[in-house]
């Protein structure tokens, strides 16, 4: 995908620490020397080219009352993972879900992360992804310590 | 938490205004004053149930290539290696889970070939291997949505 000088620039603003501000847009015109509506109409093609996938909030989920937190690895026992995989993005408590390559000792391939409130809400969900895809063979990878969350840097 | 800062915290998940005052619009919609919503979301940030608000990019949109990998680390060596991987700012997530391998973390890199740079000097450093290298071969979803719901 191509960026030009000004989506580069204002990337790179839009990275910044602003939004603890009444008028972050604004304070990024100001900064990049555009108008508010020139910034607005950036970010908003830039969230519908998918360059930004979202714009808002990250939550830490643990301290936000979601205090289980799974990777579920599951093993798609031949099935056809195109067709699985769309099955378990749709069970809206799935927040990613991915198919990956095995590896020695390790048959899964397919990955879902999962929060929930408690370990009674996680099998909950687990048994409903179960029914809704047909699989039995998973191993839960419960979240134990989250020792790094930063976000990457572009340009 | 109460009811108010849970309604602002299930808009601005996904749905931060992208206009000239976005806490004037969060406030309207959930009947405070801009001001009050603004400070709710800072004191949100501080007491740590917000980690950051802002744009999330698409790593391959923006040209990079994003991997998860996997290594087995001894308990007594899980500190040590987790601070090797903290000097990194390629490698955005890193967690600690139940099962063997059990760190596991996402690298993204404008190129394979600074991710297995990356990946050969964790495991020189740290002397943990072998680190399992597994980028996605189909996503399906990245959507972490949080819905906080009433006590």
């Amino acid at each position: 995908m191509g960026f030009n000088e000004i989506d580069i620039a204002l990337i790179k603003e839009l990275q910044k620490d602003v939004y603890l501000t009444a008028d972050p847009f604004q304070r990024i015109a100001d900064t990049l020397g555009l108008s508010l509506d020139h910034v607005l109409e950036g970010v908003r093609d830039l969230k519908e080219r998918g360059v930004i996938r979202r714009f808002g909030a990250a939550l830490t989920p643990a301290n936000a009352g979601f205090k289980t937190n799974a990777m579920i690895v599951w093993d798609i026992e031949g099935r056809d993972g195109l067709k699985i995989g769309e099955i378990m993005a749709s069970h809206p408590r799935v927040s990613h879900c991915y198919i990956r390559p095995s590896f020695e000792g390790f048959p899964h391939t397919l990955y879902t992360m999962t929060h929930a409130n408690s370990e009674v809400e996680l099998q909950g969900i687990i048994r409903e992804l179960c029914t809704k895809s047909g699989l039995k063979i998973f191993r839960i990878l419960r979240t134990i310590r989250e020792l790094k969350k930063t976000s990457p840097v572009y340009f | 938490m109460d009811a108010v800062d849970r309604d602002i915290l299930n808009i601005i998940q996904s749905d931060f205004p992208i206009s000239p005052e976005p806490y004037a619009e969060v406030g309207r919609k959930v009947g405070v004053s801009g001001d009050e919503a603004l400070e709710r979301v800072k004191k949100l940030l501080a007491g740590g149930v917000i980690r950051k608000v802002g744009p999330f990019f698409d790593a391959a949109k923006m040209g990079h290539k994003s991997t998860l990998c996997a290594v087995q680390t001894p308990d007594a060596k899980i500190g040590e290696i987790a601070d090797i991987i903290a000097t990194y700012p390629e490698i955005t997530h890193n967690y600690l889970r139940e099962g063997d391998p059990n760190l596991w973390f996402t690298v993204i890199a404008p190129s394979e070939e600074r991710i297995a740079v990356i990946l050969s000097e964790i495991s020189q450093k740290g002397e943990v291997g072998p680190i399992h290298n597994l980028p996605a071969k189909k996503m399906f979803k990245v959507k972490v949505d949080l819905r906080i719901k009433g006590d």
